[in-house]
């Protein structure tokens, strides 16, 4: 799809707009990030939208909008508008990522890499 | 002189002896008077007698001789009226075969001059017609013949153009739509720019599905060819995202099933004519629910709005429309914007064998059902890898146990499509779905290492939709193991646990995910994703459960060390 190369004839005859109905970011705005993580409560439901439930067989261990997107292959603004909905459903759970402060100082890995590498 | 001009032949029995009786009763009866009648009265009754004779034999021989000339004009008028009558019986023949049979033969493509040449043989004449009745009547027939084939140019041509400019338009709108995907793809992360370009590939779709009208009226094919089967859910979404209204039709379930490649475009634009005259004919607030479901012949793909209900006689109007349609158009015919559509669908119907049937529904509204033929259908598994990655298998399946998903790259694209959920031992071949998945499954294996790779980092600008390496598309070798040295060891991917879902996703084999899991069973445990909370666990201290966690990974002989080790040396 993207790669032109490939010829659009091997693609989908669907277009983006009617994935996500029209919209193109969640109804509500939510604070959905690149990085925030997305974990799924249950397993797919039969009757839900396919792009829906690839999102609920993707997010059974937690992963991020980013990856999300890129699983699908569909733009991060479609995969927002579907989490959206999800989210309002309550079918999945959305977390920040962690907050920079938690992580070790910059310097400390750079010094285990510098470590590592003289092994 | 009696004698001159009868001819043997002469009509009647006035035969000359006839007319020479009263001159010879004169003479014989002059002669008796001569000998009769005293001595002195016998010159002048000789002569009276002679002057009789003479008289009547002169008066006989001329009424000889104009019975002979009316004979004569009988039989011109006779033999004229014959022919008038065989020429008479040509022109009507000529008016009422010849020539709709000559514009028959044309209209079904034989030159104009084997017609004429046809028609110049001698045997297709009556005999007794003059050669310069022929000559007329050919001359007729020619410029007849001359008048369809400049018409039916005139109709080519016209088509032709159509057909032409139609093509330019969608080569336009085809190569805007593919410009646009791709824009949707690098904006994707702005929703004002992505909703803008949304919109503006949405009108370039109804551009395209006008510009396939015209080429379909003109004869053509509606545009695009799908080289690959398609599945019908993706079908039925194509042909919602090229009408007005697609956010007011309800898509239902679906039969798993694939449309072959060649059918796959009449059939979105024939579905999208319809839909688009059903939303165009019901309020603007009401649902238009579109389904397809089997039936003996093939999918019939239903299209129910609960508009304005259509009135026996429109129905009528519009059932014959669609008839007239499957017979060919007259492009004089075609009116108004919405007999376009039906004439559309019918010559489209006519095509590839569609049948189309307007009813009342019981909503109120109108309910279009178009019929696939089975010669069109083929099995889900046929059916080109790539619905947005996702999608073909509509909704209606079981959840996947979270145990039996296998890695992440597979876990990315159930390739849904696989299993047939339908009963007809035809479809259901799991050993085919076996050989068939990886293929949809493998492409975008490439695509979560490169993705994740880029948004580990803080700043990326958007997910690597993007590029799907071709490259990729075949075998892989996946990484396996580690050599001492921590060199990534890459081993041919002989088994992937993919031909096992279809098992998994099969909503009608029940135990059918024990079987699946039992065969994935060695590299359950990691989950796209896993990496990276187990590296965030790891970052934020929580070394147990982060050794824990890649303790299993690496024990997992398949994909996971590939995920792992690829995640961490981005």
């Amino acid at each position: 799809m993207s790669n032109p190369g490939r010829g659009w004839e091997d693609g989908t005859p669907e277009r983006l707009y009617v994935i996500t109905g029209g919209r193109s970011g969640p109804l509500q705005s939510t604070s959905l990030d690149l990085v925030t993580l997305i974990i799924a409560r249950s397993g797919p439901r039969p009757g839900m939208q396919p792009e829906h439930a690839a999102i609920m067989r993707l997010c059974q261990s937690p992963l991020s909008v980013a990856e999300v997107s890129a699983y699908l292959g569909l733009p991060v603004s479609v995969v927002t508008v579907l989490l959206g909905d999800l989210l309002a459903e309550n079918q999945v759970l959305s977390r920040p990522p962690v907050a920079p402060a938690q992580l070790p100082d910059l310097a400390l890995i750079e010094a285990v890499i510098d470590g590592l590498r003289k092994l | 002189m009696v004698r001159v001009g009868s001819s043997p032949g002469s009509p009647g029995p006035t035969s000359p002896v006839v007319w020479a009786l009263p001159a010879l009763v004169t003479a014989a009866a002059a002669v008796a008077a001569v000998v009769i009648v005293s001595a002195p009265a016998r010159t002048p009754v000789a002569w009276v007698g002679a002057v009789a004779f003479v008289a009547v034999a002169l008066s006989c021989a001329e009424a000889a001789r104009r019975g002979r000339a009316i004979a004569a004009l009988r039989a011109t008028v006779a033999g004229q009226e014959a022919s008038l009558s065989r020429q008479e019986a040509e022109t009507v023949r000529l008016a009422q075969d010849l020539l709709p049979d000559v514009v028959e033969r044309l209209r079904k493509g034989e030159f104009p001059d084997e017609v004429l040449a046809s028609l110049e043989d001698p045997d297709a004449y009556e005999p007794g017609l003059t050669p310069a009745f022929r000559a007329a009547h050919q001359a007729v027939l020619r410029s007849v013949l001359d008048a369809v084939v400049a018409e039916e140019d005139l109709r080519d041509s016209a088509q032709r153009a159509f057909v032409n400019i139609a093509r330019r338009v969608q080569a336009i709108v085809h190569q805007q739509a593919q410009e646009l995907r791709e824009m949707e793809d690098r904006h994707g992360h702005s929703p004002e720019v992505f909703g803008d370009l949304l919109r503006l590939d949405h009108g370039t779709a109804l551009i395209g599905r006008l510009a396939d009208s015209i080429a379909v009226l003109g004869g053509a094919r509606p545009g695009r060819q799908w080289s690959k089967a398609v599945p019908l859910y993706s079908v039925m979404r194509g042909a919602m995202s090229r009408i007005i209204d697609y956010q007011r039709v309800e898509l239902h379930s679906v039969s798993q099933v694939a449309v072959v490649g060649p059918a796959v475009e009449p059939l979105i634009h024939a579905l999208a004519e319809l839909l688009d005259n059903a939303t165009r004919y019901s309020p603007p607030r009401t649902k238009v629910h579109l389904t397809a479901v089997d039936v003996n012949s093939g999918i019939a793909v239903e299209i129910e709005d609960g508009g304005v209900s259509m009135s026996e006689e429109a129905r009528k109007r519009a059932e014959r429309m669609l008839r007239q349609a499957q017979q060919g158009i007259d492009l004089n015919d075609l009116g108004e914007t919405p007999r376009l559509g039906l004439a559309v669908v019918g010559r489209l119907a006519q095509a590839y064998d569609f049948q189309v049937s307007l009813r009342s529904s019981a909503y109120g509204g109108v309910r279009a059902v178009l019929v696939i033929p089975q010669a069109l259908i083929t099995t889900a598994e046929a059916a080109t890898g790539v619905a947005h990655g996702i999608g073909t298998a509509s909704g209606p399946r079981a959840a996947l146990p979270a145990a039996a998903r296998p890695a992440a790259a597979q876990a990315a694209i159930p390739p849904a499509r696989t299993e047939p959920a339908r009963p007809e031992p035809a479809r259901t071949q799991p050993a085919r779905t076996e050989a068939a998945r990886p293929e949809p499954a493998r492409p975008r294996h490439a695509r979560p290492e490169h993705a994740r790779s880029e948004h580990s980092r803080p700043e990326p600008a958007r997910p690597a939709t993007g590029p799907r390496l071709p490259a990729d598309d075949e075998e892989i070798p996946v990484v396996t193991e580690r050599t001492a040295n921590g060199l990534p060891q890459r081993r041919r991917k002989a088994h992937t646990p993919a031909p096992a879902l279809p098992g998994v996703h099969d909503r009608a084999t029940a135990p059918a995910p024990d079987a699946a899991r039992a065969t994935t069973e060695p590299e359950p445990q990691v989950q796209p994703g896993m990496w990276l909370a187990a590296f965030q666990g790891g970052l934020s201290g929580d070394s147990q459960t982060a050794t824990s966690r890649t303790g299993g990974a690496s024990q997992n002989t398949d994909a996971s060390p590939d995920s792992a080790s690829k995640g961490g040396q981005p």
